[in-house]
């Protein structure tokens, strides 16, 4: 029997939910759900166009309206100095080139970059008096040019957005080996090279963003309550933007409804509401409409990449190279570039052993919404891009594709294993989880399937992704747990990484309750609680499992090393005379005993677990099958299994609806999702969930999912994160698994998003040239 | 949204005399159109004239082969009622691919048809089946109502009062939805009537729901997915935007005619 399988005989296989249903009965408390004595309401003028020089800004008429508080301009924000956001990207690039970070001023002073920039705010009794006021704001505009493209706006003579950004390259590096890369292209007996749009997304969160600022003129300190993934990350940010110190910046959240990466950003309207709530004196909230979310939260991936892999003839990877465009919009999320920048690097070569890597990454700035951190993070761009030259190449050479991952792959006994770029995988099983996916598919079935659907008119594909990725490693010191034994043996424990839906009271009650002997539904978590003063990361980055979760079991084992002196000196023995389980120290010497409720009575019984745990490496293959009606178009996935190795299972209900939501994250970004600008003008032409689908639920009927587990040797708990992998691979396999059905006909490599519209035209096209 | 006057009225004359007294009063019906439109800030009206629950407005009846279906009907009602499922089972099924359960539960049968929306489902039941709209005023034929997108004969003050559907001898709709908004990007309802073969498009067409008289005389003659094969649907009067090209709107219009024909006789 294996130790992690031996820690988890609380928790079990599949276990509900504890949160679900509190949250399904609406007693959850979202941003928008806060209110404060007093509170007055925001509304934010935006931008109506993507570049353009701010003449004037006539305020009068807003502020004469019903219920006008105060109004607030560029100008009452550049005052107020807050203009420089946290920057991440502190690397060096190539030739040491220090990234280039554009101010930007939380309410537009001077120019405005993209449509939907927060240019004033009007704050007045109710939300409507607010709102209607910020329509009698006149602002004079002098147009300027305007680029959305990332390849135009690298270009010579392209818009210039920011005097310190020239060319618009905010950052350029490169990673790998040049010359070893150039020398296995020259010898390579085949190279396939393909041009891939990871299209822009809208994240989307099913809670839309809303903030409350109290401020205390006594003690000067703020009061911010706004959707988090973690509050030290949200303090850090919103303190480096206005140079509030973060003892006077208190943040508060509790439930998130959806995250994604999107809600770990400072944005600029809650620095701003900090100006109106100073400025008043009084609580002032904001709550987003979900056009407004379109336009101003962050936008996701934006990666567009070309790529190319050498090989010998038998099909042995040689080298691969990269030209990475990364779009960020007009300005730059603190955290934004640092995710295309840092996790394609990690995972460059993927699961394969290809020896010689090179890639060149450019930042490009456009007059956009500033895109960040999206579910994966570009790990899935990495991924994609690598699988679909793995396939593409399968088919060029006329190799099996599962055979040509096989001959590539980093063998089992290979690890830790260090790749070209310098990462260490851990441990992983790559052929093993090719193998049961094969299985599971029924691979070997596959072309009579294929047959029957020609039969009714129907192409069929089959596509798979064999993929790796680095789980985050944190950016603060640690990750800290606190425990707090009530009087009646419940305990409550708290948690700086924080709940978007991933299910952490559940979790983390499990991994406690286990590391106690306790139920798990005995133990409450607490999260965004900043009077606890936590160190720790947040959710993000599929890191929560690997630090925080292991932590709560460390918490719980120092829970019972500190309360075993305590429960020996009640009972009269020695420490060494106490024995602990479920719940009741024991003496070896008596029939006394003590639970830790009784002694918890007595005196406070606290304990603070700490640890840092960095990147682990979860892995999987997932494969997709597909029926396209050529008549329409419309692709319908029939079949899609994933295997998975994320080490230790904590609770397989959990890791399973990870699995579902991030698998149908990709089928929205394959199939439709995808943001579309006025190339000339700028304007948002898919603002709304009118113009941009959102995969639905009937489009997913069904996903086989298995596991093929190797414990991670990062935790002691043997877990890897699992929260991003099913993006990571899903992009890769449908769209395999698409062009699979296509090639056939003599179609050649399609981008995402793969709509009816452009499949049916591909095809059109291709029975044309026949 | 801006503020407004939220009145409900008892009776339909009620009604009709409040939007008669402000013009810039609108009726609210099941309202999954005017609310989006409102919270959107892209219309100012001064009152919303509820007349979702008006006697007047309610019930489905059949009578002497015509269906007559009351315009605050919701589609809810009208996809689940016994009545609609036996004698135009086409319209149960068109009324169930509107949007989605919420927007099933809340919109009704007489705010799309005046609204006419260009990719609203109900509109090409209504040309299709040559029904009569009934408004608080007059009785205008299908073929009269719509007139353009957003447009119908409707005057200032004349609300929809019922539908009434003439029963075919058969009839179908197809419709291909639009992945984001569920609104058709080609929805074809073909119906057998006494007047003949008649086949109404909607979502596709550059002025909102129109009927296809070659695919008619095609389908009169043979009504199958063959015979619409051979037809060629011409581009020039069909939407084009981001989602979708003319010839692609074309093609679907085809597609959908051709699988609507199909479903009606059951040939290929």
């Amino acid at each position: 029997m294996d130790q992690h399988h031996h820690l988890f005989d609380v928790g079990g296989a599949h276990v509900a939910r504890l949160e679900d249903l509190r949250l399904i009965k609406g007693e959850g408390c979202y941003a928008a759900d806060w209110k404060l004595p007093n509170q007055a309401h925001a509304a934010f003028l935006r931008a109506d166009r993507a570049h353009a020089k701010i003449v004037s800004v006539n305020t009068e008429a807003a502020r004469k309206a019903k219920g006008v508080l105060g109004v607030y301009t560029g100008t009452d924000a550049f005052s107020a100095g807050y203009v420089k956001p946290l920057s991440m990207l502190t690397f060096a690039g190539k030739d040491g080139m220090k990234a280039r970070i554009p101010d930007r001023v939380v309410l537009a002073h001077g120019r405005v970059r993209f449509v939907g920039e927060t240019v004033a705010m009007v704050v007045a009794e109710t939300a409507l008096q607010a709102q209607d006021a910020a329509e009698l704001i006149e602002v004079e505009y002098e147009e300027l040019p305007v680029v959305v493209a990332p390849e135009s706006a690298l270009a010579d003579g392209a818009p210039q957005l920011h005097d310190n950004v020239p060319g618009n390259l905010a950052f350029e590096q490169e990673a790998g080996d040049a010359a070893a890369v150039a020398a296995a292209f020259a010898k390579a007996a085949h190279v396939t090279k393909l041009k891939l749009d990871c299209t822009r997304v809208a994240p989307s969160p099913m809670e839309p963003r809303a903030c409350l600022v109290g401020y205390d003129a006594g003690s000067g300190a703020y009061t911010i309550h706004v959707p988090v993934q973690g509050i030290n990350m949200m303090r850090m940010q919103i303190a480096t933007y206005t140079g509030v110190p973060d003892d006077k910046l208190i943040i508060k959240a509790r439930d998130v409804g959806g995250g994604f990466g999107q809600r770990s950003i400072a944005y600029t309207e809650y620095v701003a509401l900090m100006i109106a709530a100073k400025a008043l004196n009084r609580p002032v909230k904001w709550v987003a409409t979900r056009s407004e979310a379109f336009m101003s939260d962050s936008h996701g991936r934006a990666n567009y990449i070309t790529a190319e892999l050498a090989l010998d003839k038998d099909g042995t990877f040689l080298a691969m190279k990269l030209d990475w465009i990364a779009d960020l919009g007009a300005y730059l999320h603190p955290a934004g570039p640092v995710s295309p920048m840092r996790n394609p690097v990690t995972c460059l070569n993927g699961v394969y052993k290809t020896p010689a890597l090179f890639g060149r990454w450019r930042v490009a700035l456009t007059n956009t919404v500033p895109v960040s951190a999206y579910r994966g993070a570009a790990r899935p761009e990495i991924a994609y891009t690598i699988e679909r030259l793995v396939d593409e190449s399968a088919a060029q050479m006329n190799i099996d594709p599962a055979e040509l991952r096989r001959r590539n792959f980093i063998p089992p006994q290979a690890f830790p294993y260090k790749t070209p770029t310098g990462s260490v995988y851990d441990i992983a099983d790559f052929p093993g989880v090719l193998a049961k996916a094969l299985k599971l598919a029924d691979v070997a079935g596959f072309a009579k399937r294929r047959a029957d659907s020609e039969k009714r008119g129907l192409l069929r594909g089959q596509g798979m992704a064999t993929v790796i990725e680095n789980s985050g490693a944190g950016m603060f010191p640690k990750d800290e747990i606190r425990l707090e034994v009530a009087a009646d043996g419940n305990i409550t424990a708290y948690s700086v990484s924080h709940s978007q839906g991933q299910g952490h009271e559940t979790t983390f009650a499990q991994i406690i309750g286990d590391g106690l002997g306790i139920p798990a539904e005995r133990i409450k978590l607490r999260q965004g609680i900043a009077e606890q003063g936590l160190i720790g990361n947040h959710t993000g980055g599929s890191r929560t499992i690997v630090g925080a979760g292991t932590v709560c079991s460390i918490a719980a084992k120092k829970l019972i090393e500190h309360a075993t002196p305590l429960a020996a000196e009640q009972m009269g023995v020695e420490p060494s005379q106490v024995t602990y389980a479920n719940g009741v120290f024991q003496s070896t010497e008596s029939e006394r005993k003590i639970t830790l409720g009784e002694l918890a009575a007595k005196k406070p019984l606290t304990v603070t677990g700490e640890g840092k745990f960095g990147s682990t490496f979860p892995n999987g293959c997932h494969i997709a099958e597909v029926e396209i009606d050529p008549q329409t178009g419309v692709t319908d996935v029939v079949s899609y299994v994933t295997v998975d190795d994320c080490g230790t299972v904590i609770n397989h209900t959990i890791v399973e609806g990870q699995m579902h939501g991030a698998v149908a994250q990709g089928w929205g970004q394959i199939f439709g999702e995808n943001i579309v600008y006025d190339p000339e003008t700028g304007q948002l032409l898919t603002g709304s969930f009118a113009d941009y689908p959102m995969p639905k639920a009937g489009w997913i009927r069904d996903i086989t999912i298995a596991d093929h587990t190797t414990f991670g040797t990062i935790s002691p708990l043997g877990v890897k994160g699992m929260g991003e992998s099913g993006c990571t691979a899903s992009l890769g396999a449908l769209a395999n698994a698409v062009m699979n059905a296509l090639r056939p006909l003599g179609v050649p490599p399609l981008d995402m998003p793969l709509t009816a519209h452009k499949l049916w035209q591909a095809i059109a096209a291709a029975k044309k040239g026949h | 949204m801006y503020a407004f006057q939220y009145r409900k009225a008892k009776t339909l004359q009620e009604a009709v005399d409040w939007l008669a007294k402000d013009e810039e009063a609108r009726p609210l019906s099941g309202g999954m159109t005017l609310l989006p439109t409102l919270k959107a800030r892209l219309a100012q009206p001064s009152q919303l004239i509820d007349i979702a629950g008006l006697a007047e407005l309610a019930g489905i009846e059949n009578k002497n082969g015509v269906l007559t279906i009351g315009a605050a009907t919701r589609y809810y009602q009208i996809a689940t009622s016994p009545v609609v499922r036996e004698v135009l089972p086409a319209l149960a099924s068109l009324v169930s691919t509107v949007a989605d359960p919420q927007v099933r539960n809340r919109g009704t049968l007489g705010g799309s048809v005046a609204n006419n929306d260009p990719a609203a489902d109900s509109p090409a039941a209504v040309l299709a089946l040559n029904a009569t709209v009934i408004t608080n005023k007059r009785e205008i034929a299908a073929d009269d109502f719509f007139q353009g997108m957003f447009t119908t004969a409707l005057e200032p003050g004349e609300l929809v009062v019922k539908v009434a559907f003439p029963l075919p001898r058969a009839a179908a709709y197809c419709k291909f939805p639009h992945p984001a908004s569920g609104y058709a990007v080609a929805g074809v309802f073909i119906a057998q009537t006494a007047a003949g073969v008649r086949v109404a498009v909607t979502g596709a067409g550059a002025s909102g729901v129109f009927r296809w008289s070659e695919a008619e005389q095609a389908l009169a003659k043979d009504m199958s997915a063959a015979a619409i094969d051979k037809l060629t649907l011409a581009a020039d009067d069909i939407n084009e935007d981001i989602h979708g090209s003319r010839e692609y709107r074309a093609q679907l219009v085809k597609v959908m005619a051709g699988r609507a024909a199909a479903a009606i006789s059951g040939k290929k």
